[in-house]
């Protein structure tokens, strides 16, 4: 009773932890169906625009997409990493993200050398988290009011202190976030090794599977002797840690920005990890999947513009998709409960 | 949800006016009525009066400044009251700010189509409550997360806004909505006496009738709600179909007040609600607390303080500030008082 603190909605949802993560072979088949139909939702999008505008299969798409992708893909590891802990959401990550790219611009700004601007961003964002955890862990409050609160108090301060922001136009960071490797841009490359290092640390490690079982049952892994306190701080921070590591990228890639810039991303990122299957009942996701999620998500919009239909759309399908995803994700979980 | 969930709210305000208390000597009376959520949060108003009227003078309680403040805070008001039902229902609600924008964006642009008025509002209305079905349809039948699904209703009902209107919306004038947004009833502004009459209905019905019990029951304890004979599904259908048309119905109060309806309209709106709700001891992750009156005290503080910030020139940023420590404060009050604890 005491993981979910989100009410059920549905009397005969399953609360027993036992119900969600008894069988571990059971939740990797149901990693390789989400993987199959995320995938192959995917694919029929991408077959439908191309049927209908058969010069969608070109090179420029594929830049867009994976453009796209690389921000909102680090940002999207970061929030799977609270709600698999079993955090619920981090509802300031927008904050995290232009708080952790204005400090590296402002350190590029003032003489510092990338190498060490960078680490600057970072821990920025690391700072920002383990404040929220530690708000969460020594005020014992719900994350998503304190994030709800942080996240509105952030942008707040932000606004306060500054407008705007540019990256020098000559930094090595800002050419790096021109450049491209292997034909996709540079900053796609490390949304890829961030997700391929954080699924193994997930899988293979200590750290994750504390992470994984914190998440599943909070009481049961305490009672493992796992300490909770630490590993929410952990969690908190290292997920802090990621999301600063998405605002270096995003002061590459953006000449300036202001401190509303984050916002978009919001829904995008949750969007994107509860299609993953990383349900908000904590416990269990695999980013594999997530990759795939991001990648559709992300697909999305371009497909839009080349249907020929307002931006506005992009907005409406990601929605409807939402909701048709969390529907999905409940009735199955409702099923296997009974 | 293991504490604190049987036990109904305690302690609400104004004894005697509203609610069936025990008689009690009346100091004891107002001394008990500040343990609870209502009683803590008008002791946060009266010091921000206080803030007030120290600050800026006799001018912050004038006649013009109450009618500036009383416009202000009384659509956010009816759109807090009837969503408050889902989240007492333990349903919360989050698409009530895109729906505020989709209901005045569809009353806008039917009204300049030239259809009648009074027709359009019940289209829009009708809206509504398709929108509050869908939610509830998904929520309830799927037992999917609330938050998750109100979040892409939120995420779809703002794409619509934005592809219905892509340039400048038309402006359309309609008199009786105009009067009744805009005027003033006895030196007070009409709207703020509808707002806190819906409140007082609405805190009617919580404390003192059984729909209201049933509620409460349902998102105090599902379970229990359900043993007891009570249909959990059908109590979260109708909160939702509340909370959603309350949000058409304030669509189209803005479309009288602001004589348009632009495609960002309400953004962030339910924000803004849901904080002043919990300031005034409601829970978005839990249901079966709060009380309308106490969401009415909450609206009222935030509305004085972005007042004061206006009349002294300060920067409106440092409000979502202010509003962010004020909720923060109030959840670890709540908490400290018996709430729930994470963990």
């Amino acid at each position: 009773m005491t993981t979910s603190l989100i009410t059920p909605a549905d009397p005969a949802a399953p609360v027993s932890p036992g119900g969600r993560k008894g069988r571990p072979d059971s939740r990797g088949a149901t990693a390789w169906r989400d993987a199959l139909s995320i995938a192959g939702v995917w694919l029929l999008l991408i077959v439908a625009t191309t049927i209908v505008r058969p010069d969608f299969l070109s090179s420029q798409t594929l830049l867009a997409v994976t453009f796209t992708m690389a921000i909102s893909g680090i940002l999207a590891v970061s929030q799977a990493l609270i709600v698999i802990s079993g955090g619920l959401l981090d509802l300031s990550l927008p904050v995290s993200l232009i708080l952790s790219a204005w400090a590296t611009v402002t350190a590029l700004n003032n003489g510092l050398p990338t190498w060490v601007a960078i680490p600057i961003g970072i821990v920025t964002g690391a700072a920002w988290g383990l404040l929220n955890g530690l708000i969460v862990v020594f005020g014992k409050l719900n994350p998503i009011i304190v994030t709800l609160a942080t996240g509105f108090g952030g942008l707040a301060i932000m606004l306060i202190f500054f407008k705007s922001a540019q990256i020098p136009s000559t930094s090595e960071l800002r050419l790096y976030g021109l450049g491209r490797f292997l034909g996709l841009p540079n900053v796609f490359w490390p949304m890829v090794i961030v997700i391929v290092l954080a699924g193994l640390a997930l899988t293979f490690t200590r750290w994750g599977r504390h992470l994984r079982a914190v998440g599943g049952n909070a009481q049961a892994a305490k009672a493992r002797g796992i300490d909770l306190r630490r590993m929410r701080l952990a969690t908190f921070a290292g997920a802090g840690a990621v999301a600063g590591l998405a605002g270096v990228m995003f002061s590459a890639v953006n000449p300036s920005f202001t401190p509303a810039s984050g916002a978009g991303f919001q829904l995008i990122v949750i969007g994107a990890v509860i299609l993953g299957g990383i349900s908000l009942s904590g416990g269990k996701g695999n980013l594999l999947v997530l990759l795939l999620s991001v990648g559709f998500l992300a697909t999305i919009p371009t497909s839009i513009a080349f249907f020929g239909l307002a931006p506005a759309w992009a907005l409406v399908f990601q929605g409807a998709l939402l909701i048709i995803a969390v529907g999905i994700d409940g009735y199955r979980l409702k099923r296997t409960a009974r | 949800m293991t504490t604190a969930t049987t036990t109904p709210t305690p302690t609400p305000p104004n004894p005697g006016l509203l609610f069936d208390e025990p008689a009690l000597p009346l100091h004891r009376r107002i001394l008990s009525s500040f343990r609870g959520p209502v009683g803590s949060i008008s002791f946060t108003l009266a010091v921000t009066l206080l803030v007030g009227l120290v600050w800026i003078g006799p001018e912050f309680l004038s006649p013009s400044n109450i009618q500036i403040v009383g416009v202000s805070v009384a659509i956010p008001l009816i759109v807090g009251v009837m969503a408050s039902f889902a989240l007492l229902a333990g349903v919360v609600d989050l698409s009530i700010g895109s729906m505020v924008g989709f209901g005045a964006v569809v009353f806008n642009q039917l009204v300049a189509a030239g259809l009648n008025p009074w027709l359009v509002a019940l289209i829009t209305i009708l809206v509504g409550a398709v929108v509050g079905l869908t939610n509830a349809f998904v929520i309830v039948r799927f037992g999917a997360e609330p938050l998750a699904v109100t979040l892409g209703m939120l995420t779809l009902l703002r794409g619509l806004c934005q592809v219905i209107v892509v340039n400048a919306p038309p402006s359309t004038l309609i008199e009786p909505l105009y009067n009744v947004t805009q005027g003033a009833l006895l030196g007070f502004p009409t709207l703020l006496l509808i707002g806190i009459g819906v409140t007082l209905i609405a805190a009617g019905i919580v404390s003192k009738t059984r729909i209201g019990r049933k509620v409460q029951a349902v998102g105090g304890d599902d379970r229990a709600a359900a043993r007891a004979g009570i249909s959990v599904s059908k109590v979260r259908v109708i909160a939702l179909v509340v909370s959603s048309v309350g949000a058409a119905i304030g669509g189209i109060l803005y479309v009288g007040q602001l004589g348009s309806a632009s495609n960002v309209l309400g953004t962030g709106l339910e924000f803004q609600i849901y904080a002043a709700l919990m300031i005034g001891g409601y829970s978005i992750t839990r249901g079966g607390v709060g009380n309308p009156i106490g969401g009415l005290l909450g609206l009222l503080v935030v509305a004085g303080i972005t007042n004061i910030l206006n009349i002294t020139f300060i920067d409106p940023d440092y409000l979502d500030l202010i509003v962010a420590i004020i909720l923060l404060v109030a959840v670890l009050v709540d908490r400290l008082r018996g709430g729930d604890a994470f963990e």
